[in-house]
């Protein structure tokens, strides 16, 4: 045996293993249908919503001004009628089935047992997911976005509007992207395989239930912001420069430690 | 120096106690026949090699340095059950996502060596769901090899190879331990293991029943002499006259443990008991043979 082999530990540094995991997510994530399916679901809600508002049902006239298919009015968390709740908000709740589908692959395939048998870090493992997860949110945001226009269109509603207000709240709720993605993620890495009840809790969450049943008790209070659901509502049309703040800080301090949690249950429970 | 040192490894899963108090050396270079009856824990410790999975107790090493050091990690290659990739993706394309993933410098010349290595060149563009069986195992060995790992923890590779890919395999291994790669192989094919083998573990309800090196174990098989007799007395004749005297149906033949001659038996049995022997030769017990009887002593 002549044993010549020399050991080399590399020791590839944060960006190196994080640009590696993000190019095999975001190659997997657009060479996926169920991306493109979710992003063309985001753009039929609105125009399923507006439907609704012009019909002559319960749902007639629940919307004064086109843009409120895209945001309510005010931060109403004690929901009266659907106008209220039927927004951008809904892309939260089809987002966490699709990032449940899109990371519970990775556990069926088996791609995590290559994966975590490399230099891969857990915690780089869950800022990856949550990025890109956040990612395909942001897009969903944009093509409801469209399809909110075209639908406000549809309807006839006016679209007079503060546009800074409009501005904040579309972006305010692409922020909160990235904390429902880091919230589906660790649900996910909790299910890991069983991802049918990661779906079902991610579709329980995002539906802002929650949150909603706890302003049923506590009323409408700028408390409930410190939840993802509250600050996602806070982004509305009345918004301004401080509640892209708030949904900003809201966001970014959920992800952090729900990708903190979730690296600690990755690193103590048994990955596969 | 050690590529692996096990010392008190232990892994539970609720009230089974999968691994039990498993200690294993293995040296730098070696390949390592890992040997053990269904669920007597082979599996188990490759994935807590591996870090797939937490252990309840002990410690592994891996060149000296923990087994959770992610720096170490970067010299491992794994096969554990089947190849982890995406099904409708292509061959090329799951390689290159693990070569991401390990950050491979020329990604394209390295996938295209290992595909060469287990002669599935032609295989790349095919999607993997399309694959059959033995071309999935051939292609999970070509992912362990990416990045010409230090290590290589295969669990059960040669499952569904023919005899082509069992020799390539073969030829793979031995060429790899031959420049210092050491590698931890685990299968139930024992006569192929046997081939390439270097070092041997056999482990049993969790624990390890024995190490030796491929000479130990040359050395601790017992010889005997194997002969076929037209009399149905020789048997009895035999056991009577030798301590160990077996009837091996397979080949139809009696066999008689020890270090005898084959002339004296043949001797005895036609001038003692008129009893002509028709074949009859030297042989040394194999390792399946050592493996089964090693068994059977436990029990």
């Amino acid at each position: 045996m002549e044993n010549t082999k020399t050991l080399q530990f590399e020791k590839p540094s944060f960006f190196t293993r994080l640009r590696g995991m993000l190019g095999v997510d975001f190659y997997r994530l657009f060479h996926t249908p169920l991306f493109y399916i979710f992003i063309v679901i985001a753009a039929l809600i609105p125009a399923l919503v507006s439907m609704g508002a012009m019909g002559d049902g319960e749902t007639a006239g629940m919307f004064t001004n086109a843009w409120q298919i895209i945001a309510a009015d005010s931060p109403l968390y004690v929901i009266s009628n659907m106008g209220e709740y039927a927004n951008m908000d809904m892309v939260f709740i089809f987002g966490g089935i699709m990032v449940s589908i899109f990371i519970g692959h990775d556990y069926r395939s088996g791609y995590v047992k290559q994966l975590f048998t490399t230099h891969a870090k857990k915690e780089d493992y869950m800022l990856s997911k949550t990025l890109v997860s956040a990612f395909s949110m942001v897009c969903m945001c944009v093509t409801y976005l469209i399809g909110g226009t075209i639908a406000g269109a549809a309807t006839g509603l006016p679209f007079a509007i503060n546009g800074g207000s409009l501005l904040c709240a579309i972006l305010g709720k692409m922020i909160m992207s990235l904390g429902w993605a880091s919230l589906y993620t660790f649900i996910n890495v909790i299910f890991r395989r069983k991802f049918g009840i990661s779906i079902a809790l991610c579709f329980v969450l995002g539906t802002g239930i929650p949150v909603i049943g706890a302003a049923a008790l506590v009323g409408n209070t700028a408390a409930l912001n410190i939840f993802l659901y509250g600050s996602s509502v806070y982004a509305c049309l009345s918004a301004n420069f401080l509640t892209v703040l708030v949904c900003l800080a809201c966001s970014v301090v959920w992800a952090a430690i729900y990708n903190v949690l979730g690296s600690v249950i990755l690193y103590r429970r048994d990955v596969y | 120096m050690n590529a692996i040192e096990i010392r008190n490894l232990t892994k539970t899963f609720g009230e089974k106690r999968a691994v039990d108090g498993l200690n294993m050396t293995v040296p730098q270079g070696a390949i390592y026949g890992f040997i053990g009856e269904n669920g007597s824990g082979k599996s188990t410790t490759e994935k807590l090699i591996c870090g797939l999975i937490q252990p309840s107790g002990g410690e592994i090493k891996l060149w000296g340095k923990d087994h959770k050091d992610q720096n170490v990690r970067s010299q491992i290659g794994v096969l554990i059950e089947a190849p982890g990739c995406f099904p409708n993706y292509t061959v090329w394309n799951n390689m290159k996502l693990q070569a991401a993933n390990l950050g491979l410098k020329n990604e394209n010349e390295e996938i295209r060596r290992v595909l060469h290595l287990v002669r599935m060149d032609g295989a790349a563009s095919n999607k993997f769901k399309n694959c059959s069986l033995g071309m999935k195992q051939r292609i999970g060995i070509a992912f362990a090899l990416l990045g010409n790992p230090a290590l290589l923890v295969l669990d059960e590779p040669i499952n569904g190879l023919d005899a082509d890919g069992m020799r390539i395999m073969r030829e793979i291994l031995t060429d790899l331990s031959r420049r210092g790669t050491t590698v931890l192989i685990s299968s139930h094919i024992l006569g192929e293991l046997e081939k390439i083998a270097t070092h041997y573990g056999i482990i049993r309800g969790g624990k390890m029943l024995c190490e030796m090196t491929a000479e130990e174990l040359n050395a601790d098989c017992p010889t005997y002499v194997a002969l076929k007799a037209d009399d149905v007395n020789a048997r009895i004749v035999l056991e009577r006259a030798f301590e160990r005297v077996e009837y091996d149906q397979e080949h139809g033949e009696l066999r008689v443990y020890g270090n005898n001659r084959a002339e004296e038996i043949a001797d005895f049995l036609y001038k003692q008991h008129g009893i002509a022997v028709t074949e009859i030769r030297t042989a040394k017990i194999n390792l399946e043979e050592y493996y089964i009887d090693l068994m059977r002593e436990g029990r």
